[in-house]
Protein backbone atom coordinates (compact mmCIF):
# COMPACT_ATOMS: atom_id res chain seq x y z
CA UNK A 1 0.00 0.00 0.00
CA UNK A 2 1.80 3.74 -0.90
CA UNK A 3 1.13 5.79 2.06
CA UNK A 4 -1.60 7.76 0.01
CA UNK A 5 -3.99 4.94 -0.30
CA UNK A 6 -3.56 4.16 3.06
CA UNK A 7 -4.32 8.12 4.26
CA UNK A 8 -6.88 7.82 1.08
CA UNK A 9 -9.10 5.40 2.21
CA UNK A 10 -10.08 5.44 5.63
CA UNK A 11 -10.76 8.71 4.85
CA UNK A 12 -12.92 7.68 2.31
CA UNK A 13 -14.41 5.07 4.32
CA UNK A 14 -14.91 7.28 6.79
CA UNK A 15 -16.76 10.55 4.42
CA UNK A 16 -18.79 7.81 3.19
CA UNK A 17 -20.06 6.70 6.93
CA UNK A 18 -20.91 10.24 7.36
CA UNK A 19 -22.84 10.79 4.10
CA UNK A 20 -24.42 7.93 4.70
CA UNK A 21 -25.51 9.12 8.38
CA UNK A 22 -26.03 12.18 7.31
CA UNK A 23 -28.54 11.52 4.97
CA UNK A 24 -30.49 8.23 6.53
CA UNK A 25 -30.00 9.40 9.92
CA UNK A 26 -29.80 12.28 12.19
CA UNK A 27 -26.17 11.25 13.36
CA UNK A 28 -25.57 14.07 15.44
CA UNK A 29 -28.58 14.52 17.28
CA UNK A 30 -28.25 10.80 17.73
CA UNK A 31 -24.89 11.18 19.25
CA UNK A 32 -25.74 13.83 21.07
CA UNK A 33 -28.83 12.23 22.24
CA UNK A 34 -26.94 9.01 23.55
CA UNK A 35 -24.24 11.31 25.13
CA UNK A 36 -27.07 12.83 27.61
CA UNK A 37 -28.32 9.39 28.00
CA UNK A 38 -24.48 8.32 29.16
CA UNK A 39 -24.47 11.46 30.95
CA UNK A 40 -27.51 9.92 33.13
CA UNK A 41 -26.61 6.98 33.93
CA UNK A 42 -22.98 7.83 34.84
CA UNK A 43 -24.64 9.80 38.39
CA UNK A 44 -26.97 7.58 39.06
CA UNK A 45 -30.47 7.78 36.92
CA UNK A 46 -30.60 3.78 36.76
CA UNK A 47 -30.85 3.90 40.78
CA UNK A 48 -33.83 6.14 40.98
CA UNK A 49 -37.10 5.34 40.11
CA UNK A 50 -38.28 8.49 38.52
CA UNK A 51 -35.15 8.83 36.34
CA UNK A 52 -35.06 5.65 35.83
CA UNK A 53 -38.14 5.25 34.05
CA UNK A 54 -37.25 8.46 32.05
CA UNK A 55 -34.30 6.95 30.94
CA UNK A 56 -35.81 4.10 29.94
CA UNK A 57 -38.07 6.15 27.91
CA UNK A 58 -35.20 7.94 25.79
CA UNK A 59 -33.73 4.34 25.33
CA UNK A 60 -36.52 3.28 24.40
CA UNK A 61 -37.45 6.40 21.93
CA UNK A 62 -33.37 6.25 20.51
CA UNK A 63 -34.36 2.74 19.30
CA UNK A 64 -37.28 3.56 17.54
CA UNK A 65 -36.02 6.40 16.11
CA UNK A 66 -33.68 4.47 14.65
CA UNK A 67 -35.62 1.83 13.56
CA UNK A 68 -37.78 5.11 11.94
CA UNK A 69 -34.45 5.98 10.37
CA UNK A 70 -34.07 2.64 8.38
CA UNK A 71 -37.80 2.70 6.89
CA UNK A 72 -36.46 6.48 6.13
CA UNK A 73 -38.94 8.34 8.38
CA UNK A 74 -36.65 10.98 9.24
CA UNK A 75 -38.81 13.67 10.50
CA UNK A 76 -40.12 11.33 12.84
CA UNK A 77 -36.63 10.46 13.87
CA UNK A 78 -35.56 13.30 14.60
CA UNK A 79 -38.65 14.14 16.94
CA UNK A 80 -37.77 10.99 18.95
CA UNK A 81 -34.34 11.99 19.21
CA UNK A 82 -35.56 15.10 20.61
CA UNK A 83 -38.18 13.71 22.88
CA UNK A 84 -35.49 11.35 24.16
CA UNK A 85 -32.76 13.83 24.93
CA UNK A 86 -35.81 16.26 27.19
CA UNK A 87 -35.93 12.83 28.83
CA UNK A 88 -32.59 12.04 29.37
CA UNK A 89 -31.76 15.55 30.77
CA UNK A 90 -34.88 15.23 32.90
CA UNK A 91 -33.29 11.96 34.68
CA UNK A 92 -30.64 13.91 34.85
CA UNK A 93 -32.27 16.66 36.86
CA UNK A 94 -33.85 13.77 38.98
CA UNK A 95 -30.97 11.99 39.90
CA UNK A 96 -29.46 15.41 40.97
CA UNK A 97 -32.42 17.10 43.21
CA UNK A 98 -32.13 13.38 45.16
CA UNK A 99 -28.08 13.98 45.95
CA UNK A 100 -28.36 17.64 46.56
CA UNK A 101 -31.41 16.56 49.22
CA UNK A 102 -29.38 14.54 50.97
CA UNK A 103 -26.27 16.59 50.71
CA UNK A 104 -28.92 19.26 52.40
CA UNK A 105 -29.95 16.73 55.34
CA UNK A 106 -26.01 16.17 55.67
CA UNK A 107 -25.32 19.72 56.37
CA UNK A 108 -28.72 20.29 58.46
CA UNK A 109 -27.44 17.16 60.47
CA UNK A 110 -24.03 18.48 61.00
CA UNK A 111 -25.31 21.69 61.82
CA UNK A 112 -27.79 19.51 64.58
CA UNK A 113 -24.89 17.55 65.99
CA UNK A 114 -23.92 21.23 67.35
CA UNK A 115 -26.95 22.40 69.32
CA UNK A 116 -26.93 18.56 71.34
CA UNK B 1 -85.96 9.60 2.63
CA UNK B 2 -82.15 9.49 2.30
CA UNK B 3 -80.37 8.48 5.02
CA UNK B 4 -78.50 10.84 7.31
CA UNK B 5 -75.50 9.80 8.78
CA UNK B 6 -75.53 11.46 12.07
CA UNK B 7 -73.44 9.64 14.01
CA UNK B 8 -70.87 9.98 11.73
CA UNK B 9 -71.23 13.87 11.69
CA UNK B 10 -71.02 13.54 15.68
CA UNK B 11 -68.20 11.98 15.40
CA UNK B 12 -66.04 12.89 13.59
CA UNK B 13 -67.32 15.22 11.17
CA UNK B 14 -65.48 13.68 7.99
CA UNK B 15 -66.65 14.63 4.78
CA UNK B 16 -67.49 11.77 2.60
CA UNK B 17 -69.20 10.95 -1.09
CA UNK B 18 -72.06 10.42 1.80
CA UNK B 19 -71.90 14.67 2.29
CA UNK B 20 -73.36 14.89 -1.26
CA UNK B 21 -76.80 13.37 0.07
CA UNK B 22 -76.49 15.23 3.35
CA UNK B 23 -76.09 18.58 1.29
CA UNK B 24 -79.76 17.51 -0.78
CA UNK B 25 -80.92 16.65 2.46
CA UNK B 26 -80.52 19.65 3.66
CA UNK B 27 -81.49 21.59 0.30
CA UNK B 28 -85.06 19.59 -0.01
CA UNK B 29 -85.54 19.53 4.18
CA UNK B 30 -84.34 23.19 4.95
CA UNK B 31 -85.43 23.32 8.94
CA UNK B 32 -83.92 19.90 9.65
CA UNK B 33 -80.71 20.24 7.51
CA UNK B 34 -79.80 24.20 9.91
CA UNK B 35 -79.75 21.52 12.64
CA UNK B 36 -78.12 18.90 10.91
CA UNK B 37 -75.58 21.53 10.37
CA UNK B 38 -75.77 23.84 14.07
CA UNK B 39 -74.91 19.94 15.60
CA UNK B 40 -72.25 19.02 13.28
CA UNK B 41 -70.38 22.86 13.72
CA UNK B 42 -70.50 22.35 17.43
CA UNK B 43 -69.07 18.27 17.65
CA UNK B 44 -66.04 19.64 15.39
CA UNK B 45 -65.89 22.29 16.90
CA UNK B 46 -65.92 21.05 20.19
CA UNK B 47 -64.47 17.38 19.66
CA UNK B 48 -61.69 18.22 17.30
CA UNK B 49 -60.19 21.36 19.23
CA UNK B 50 -59.33 18.82 22.47
CA UNK B 51 -56.02 18.94 23.69
CA UNK B 52 -53.86 15.86 23.17
CA UNK B 53 -52.50 13.73 26.19
CA UNK B 54 -49.90 15.57 25.72
CA UNK B 55 -50.39 19.19 25.85
CA UNK B 56 -53.06 18.07 28.92
CA UNK B 57 -49.85 16.89 30.73
CA UNK B 58 -47.60 19.67 29.63
CA UNK B 59 -49.86 22.23 31.05
CA UNK B 60 -50.66 20.35 34.35
CA UNK B 61 -46.65 20.12 34.70
CA UNK B 62 -45.62 23.95 34.18
CA UNK B 63 -48.74 24.87 36.62
CA UNK B 64 -46.51 22.35 39.25
CA UNK B 65 -43.34 23.57 38.34
CA UNK B 66 -44.87 27.39 38.86
CA UNK B 67 -45.73 26.54 42.45
CA UNK B 68 -42.61 24.81 43.01
CA UNK B 69 -39.41 26.85 44.27
CA UNK B 70 -38.08 27.22 40.41
CA UNK B 71 -40.22 30.36 40.67
CA UNK B 72 -37.80 31.94 43.53
CA UNK B 73 -34.49 29.86 43.07
CA UNK B 74 -34.58 28.84 38.52
CA UNK B 75 -36.48 31.79 36.57
CA UNK B 76 -34.87 31.13 33.63
CA UNK B 77 -35.85 27.08 33.43
CA UNK B 78 -39.59 27.89 34.39
CA UNK B 79 -39.05 30.33 31.43
CA UNK B 80 -37.79 27.78 28.84
CA UNK B 81 -40.53 25.95 30.01
CA UNK B 82 -43.19 28.84 29.62
CA UNK B 83 -41.51 29.04 25.72
CA UNK B 84 -41.66 25.39 25.03
CA UNK B 85 -45.79 25.22 26.35
CA UNK B 86 -46.19 28.34 23.94
CA UNK B 87 -45.00 26.94 21.27
CA UNK B 88 -47.02 23.55 21.89
CA UNK B 89 -50.14 25.71 22.51
CA UNK B 90 -49.73 27.65 18.95
CA UNK B 91 -49.18 24.00 17.54
CA UNK B 92 -52.77 22.88 18.53
CA UNK B 93 -54.33 26.27 18.04
CA UNK B 94 -52.88 26.25 14.26
CA UNK B 95 -53.89 21.86 14.09
CA UNK B 96 -55.86 21.10 17.09
CA UNK B 97 -54.62 17.43 18.30
CA UNK B 98 -51.92 17.09 15.38
CA UNK B 99 -48.99 15.09 15.73
CA UNK B 100 -46.61 18.44 16.11
CA UNK B 101 -49.03 19.32 18.88
CA UNK B 102 -48.32 16.28 20.63
CA UNK B 103 -44.45 16.50 19.64
CA UNK B 104 -43.97 20.00 21.13
CA UNK B 105 -46.49 19.43 24.45
CA UNK B 106 -44.05 15.96 25.08
CA UNK B 107 -41.25 18.06 24.82
CA UNK B 108 -43.10 21.10 26.74
CA UNK B 109 -44.05 18.30 29.55
CA UNK B 110 -40.36 17.60 30.39
CA UNK B 111 -38.87 20.77 29.78
CA UNK B 112 -41.73 22.10 32.92
CA UNK B 113 -40.58 18.90 34.98
CA UNK B 114 -36.54 19.79 34.07
CA UNK B 115 -37.40 23.53 35.71
CA UNK B 116 -39.08 21.79 39.22
CA UNK B 117 -36.47 19.36 39.39
CA UNK B 118 -33.71 22.15 39.05
CA UNK B 119 -35.59 25.03 41.17
CA UNK B 120 -35.23 21.92 44.39
CA UNK B 121 -31.62 21.56 43.63
CA UNK B 122 -31.07 25.13 43.62
CA UNK B 123 -33.23 25.05 47.11
CA UNK B 124 -31.71 22.14 48.25
CA UNK B 125 -28.19 23.69 47.58
CA UNK B 126 -28.91 26.70 49.37
CA UNK B 127 -30.35 25.60 52.50
CA UNK B 128 -27.61 23.63 52.85
CA UNK B 129 -24.97 26.39 51.95
CA UNK B 130 -26.99 28.42 54.74
CA UNK B 131 -26.72 25.28 57.43
CA UNK B 132 -22.89 24.78 56.35
CA UNK B 133 -22.37 28.66 56.60
CA UNK B 134 -24.24 28.51 60.05
CA UNK B 135 -22.25 25.64 60.99
CA UNK B 136 -18.98 27.20 60.18
CA UNK B 137 -20.22 30.68 62.03
CA UNK B 138 -20.91 28.45 65.26
CA UNK B 139 -18.06 26.75 65.11
CA UNK B 140 -15.78 29.79 65.16
CA UNK B 141 -18.26 31.49 67.68
CA UNK B 142 -17.39 28.61 70.42
CA UNK B 143 -13.48 28.90 69.56
CA UNK B 144 -13.69 32.86 69.85
CA UNK B 145 -15.98 32.26 73.27
CA UNK B 146 -13.00 29.61 74.18
CA UNK B 147 -10.50 31.88 73.60
CA UNK B 148 -11.99 34.65 75.37
CA UNK B 149 -12.66 32.66 78.57
CA UNK B 150 -9.13 31.50 78.55
CA UNK B 151 -7.72 35.07 77.94
CA UNK B 152 -10.47 36.14 80.85
CA UNK B 153 -8.81 33.63 83.17
CA UNK B 154 -5.22 34.57 82.19
CA UNK B 155 -6.16 37.91 82.49
CA UNK B 156 -7.76 37.25 86.36
CA UNK B 157 -4.60 35.28 86.67
CA UNK B 158 -2.34 37.67 86.41
CA UNK B 159 -4.00 40.04 88.49
CA UNK B 160 -4.29 37.94 91.11
CA UNK B 161 -0.55 38.03 90.86
CA UNK B 162 -0.21 41.66 90.54
CA UNK B 163 -2.33 42.01 93.49
CA UNK B 164 -0.64 39.66 95.75
CA UNK B 165 3.39 41.47 95.13
CA UNK B 166 1.77 45.00 95.07
CA UNK B 167 0.41 42.94 98.86
CA UNK B 168 3.85 42.38 99.23
CA UNK B 169 4.78 45.28 98.52
CA UNK B 170 2.40 47.26 100.48
CA UNK B 171 3.65 45.35 103.46
CA UNK B 172 7.24 45.93 102.77
CA UNK B 173 6.22 49.65 102.55
CA UNK B 174 4.65 49.90 105.67
CA UNK B 175 7.74 47.92 107.58
CA UNK B 176 10.18 50.91 105.95
CA UNK B 177 7.68 53.89 107.15
CA UNK B 178 7.92 52.29 110.30
CA UNK B 179 11.53 51.51 110.49
CA UNK B 180 12.08 55.14 109.16
CA UNK B 181 9.19 56.68 111.27
CA UNK B 182 11.26 55.22 114.24
CA UNK B 183 14.85 56.63 112.87
CA UNK B 184 13.60 59.91 112.68
CA UNK B 185 11.75 59.73 115.88
CA UNK B 186 15.70 58.83 117.32
CA UNK B 187 16.41 62.90 116.69
CA UNK B 188 14.15 63.88 119.96
CA UNK B 189 14.19 60.47 121.53
CA UNK B 190 16.18 57.54 122.61
CA UNK B 191 14.74 54.25 121.00
CA UNK B 192 15.78 50.94 122.19
CA UNK B 193 14.77 47.62 122.10
CA UNK B 194 14.21 45.87 125.09
CA UNK B 195 12.58 42.47 126.37
CA UNK B 196 9.49 44.76 127.96
CA UNK B 197 9.25 45.87 124.55
CA UNK B 198 10.09 49.22 122.37
CA UNK B 199 11.13 51.68 124.58
CA UNK B 200 11.32 55.55 123.73
CA UNK B 201 12.42 57.55 125.81
CA UNK B 202 11.81 61.17 126.00
CA UNK B 203 14.08 63.61 128.52
CA UNK B 204 11.81 65.58 130.55
CA UNK B 205 13.16 68.80 130.90
CA UNK B 206 12.68 68.65 127.15
CA UNK B 207 8.53 67.79 127.62
CA UNK B 208 7.48 69.66 130.73
CA UNK B 209 8.91 73.08 132.92
CA UNK B 210 10.72 72.10 136.10
CA UNK B 211 7.85 70.42 138.57
CA UNK B 212 4.65 71.13 135.86
CA UNK B 213 3.06 68.63 133.84
CA UNK B 214 1.74 70.81 131.06
CA UNK B 215 3.29 70.02 128.00
CA UNK B 216 6.26 72.51 126.13
CA UNK B 217 5.31 73.41 122.18
CA UNK B 218 8.19 72.01 121.70
CA UNK B 219 7.25 68.75 123.46
CA UNK B 220 3.84 68.41 121.34
CA UNK B 221 5.86 68.71 118.23
CA UNK B 222 8.18 65.80 119.36
CA UNK B 223 5.20 63.75 120.58
CA UNK B 224 3.61 64.25 117.34
CA UNK B 225 6.34 62.18 115.83
CA UNK B 226 6.12 60.02 118.29
CA UNK B 227 2.52 59.38 117.70
CA UNK B 228 3.27 59.31 113.76
CA UNK B 229 5.97 56.35 114.36
CA UNK B 230 3.19 54.86 116.96
CA UNK B 231 0.87 55.36 113.82
CA UNK B 232 3.02 52.84 112.03
CA UNK B 233 3.11 50.00 113.87
CA UNK B 234 0.22 47.61 114.57
CA UNK B 235 -2.89 49.47 115.84
CA UNK B 236 -3.32 46.39 118.58
CA UNK B 237 -0.20 46.77 119.44
CA UNK B 238 -1.01 48.15 123.89
CA UNK B 239 1.12 51.63 124.54
CA UNK B 240 2.33 51.60 128.29
CA UNK B 241 3.68 55.28 129.63
CA UNK B 242 5.71 55.90 131.96
CA UNK B 243 6.28 58.89 134.14
CA UNK B 244 10.29 59.26 135.96
CA UNK B 245 11.37 62.26 138.33
CA UNK B 246 14.29 62.19 140.10
CA UNK B 247 14.63 62.24 143.71
CA UNK B 248 14.46 65.51 144.82
CA UNK B 249 11.85 66.27 146.44
CA UNK B 250 9.26 64.39 148.43
CA UNK B 251 8.26 60.99 147.44
CA UNK B 252 4.52 61.28 146.88
CA UNK B 253 5.26 64.60 145.33
CA UNK B 254 7.01 62.84 142.71
CA UNK B 255 4.89 59.51 142.71
CA UNK B 256 1.89 62.13 141.92
CA UNK B 257 4.19 64.37 139.09
CA UNK B 258 4.84 61.49 137.51
CA UNK B 259 1.27 59.93 137.27
CA UNK B 260 0.21 63.40 136.17
CA UNK B 261 3.32 63.22 133.15
CA UNK B 262 2.14 59.76 132.07
CA UNK B 263 -1.34 61.30 131.61
CA UNK B 264 -0.57 64.34 130.17
CA UNK B 265 1.69 62.61 127.75
CA UNK B 266 -0.94 59.80 127.08
CA UNK B 267 -3.92 62.41 126.31
CA UNK B 268 -1.87 64.28 123.97
CA UNK B 269 -0.96 61.09 122.16
CA UNK B 270 -4.40 60.24 122.15
CA UNK B 271 -5.87 63.50 120.42
CA UNK B 272 -2.96 62.68 117.68
CA UNK B 273 -5.13 59.45 116.59
CA UNK B 274 -3.18 56.89 118.70
CA UNK B 275 -6.49 55.10 120.49
CA UNK B 276 -6.78 55.74 123.96
CA UNK B 277 -7.72 52.20 124.90
CA UNK B 278 -4.33 50.91 123.73
CA UNK B 279 -2.18 53.90 126.33
CA UNK B 280 -1.95 52.96 129.76
CA UNK B 281 -0.19 55.83 131.67
CA UNK B 282 1.83 55.14 134.94
CA UNK B 283 3.29 57.37 137.45
CA UNK B 284 7.07 55.50 138.68
CA UNK B 285 8.14 58.47 140.78
CA UNK B 286 11.72 57.96 141.75
CA UNK B 287 11.58 54.69 142.21
CA UNK B 288 13.42 53.78 138.70
CA UNK B 289 16.43 55.98 137.88
CA UNK B 290 19.03 54.99 135.12
CA UNK B 291 21.43 57.26 136.18
CA UNK B 292 23.06 58.82 139.50
CA UNK B 293 20.61 61.44 141.43
CA UNK B 294 23.51 62.94 142.83
CA UNK B 295 24.62 64.66 139.66
CA UNK B 296 22.94 67.21 137.58
CA UNK B 297 23.16 65.31 134.27
CA UNK B 298 22.09 62.53 135.66
CA UNK B 299 18.92 63.56 137.54
CA UNK B 300 17.93 65.23 134.23
CA UNK B 301 18.21 61.10 133.03
CA UNK B 302 16.57 60.38 135.50
CA UNK B 303 13.09 62.78 134.82
CA UNK B 304 12.27 61.31 131.82
CA UNK B 305 8.94 59.74 129.97
CA UNK B 306 8.73 56.03 128.85
CA UNK B 307 7.25 55.11 125.81
CA UNK B 308 6.90 51.30 126.10
CA UNK B 309 4.97 49.78 122.85
CA UNK B 310 4.39 45.96 122.19
CA UNK B 311 5.49 45.05 126.17
CA UNK B 312 4.90 45.29 129.46
CA UNK B 313 5.82 48.27 131.88
CA UNK B 314 8.83 48.06 134.08
CA UNK B 315 7.70 46.64 136.81
CA UNK B 316 10.56 44.46 137.18
CA UNK B 317 13.15 46.98 134.75
CA UNK B 318 16.49 47.45 135.28
CA UNK B 319 16.96 49.56 138.39
CA UNK B 320 20.48 51.69 138.60
CA UNK B 321 21.81 51.96 142.13
CA UNK B 322 19.85 51.15 145.51
CA UNK B 323 17.48 54.45 145.39
CA UNK B 324 14.15 52.71 145.69
CA UNK B 325 12.30 53.81 148.75
CA UNK B 326 8.78 52.18 149.47
CA UNK B 327 6.23 53.16 148.15
CA UNK B 328 2.89 54.76 149.85
CA UNK B 329 -0.66 53.93 148.97
CA UNK B 330 -2.95 56.30 148.02
CA UNK B 331 -2.43 58.47 144.70
CA UNK B 332 0.00 56.29 143.48
CA UNK B 333 -1.61 52.87 144.22
CA UNK B 334 -1.43 52.59 140.37
CA UNK B 335 2.16 52.33 140.02
CA UNK B 336 2.56 49.60 142.42
CA UNK B 337 5.67 47.69 141.28
CA UNK B 338 4.57 44.73 142.76
CA UNK B 339 1.02 44.59 140.37
CA UNK B 340 2.21 45.28 137.03
CA UNK B 341 -0.89 45.53 133.95
CA UNK B 342 -1.64 42.15 132.64
CA UNK B 343 1.00 41.83 129.64
CA UNK B 344 -1.53 41.94 126.46
CA UNK B 345 -0.07 39.69 124.19
CA UNK B 346 2.29 41.36 121.43
CA UNK B 347 0.69 41.60 117.88
CA UNK B 348 3.81 40.32 116.34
Amino acid sequence: MTPLTRFALPLGITVAAIGCGGSEMPAKQLAETQSAVRAASEVGADDNPRAALHLKMARDQISKAQALSREGENEAAKQLLQQAEADAELALALTRVEQADRNQKNAENQLESLSQ
Amino acid sequence: MPKTNWSRCLNDGARTEDDVETIYTMVKYPARALMVVALCATAWACGSSAPTAQLVDARRAYERAQLSPASQYTPDDLLTARQALDRAEAAHEEDPGSSTEAHLAYLADRKAQMAEARGEIAQAKAVEAKARAEYQSRLERTAESSQQALSKTRSELDSAKKAQSSAEAGRLEAEKRAAAALQSLSQVATVKEEQRGMVITLAGNVLFPSGGDVLSPIAQQSLDQVAKALEEQSPETPIVIEGHTDSRGSTATNDSLSQRRAQAVANYLATRGIDASRIQAVGRGENQPIASNDTTDGRASNRRVEIIVGGQSSAQGATFGAAAKPTPGGAAAKSMPQQPPPAPVPAY
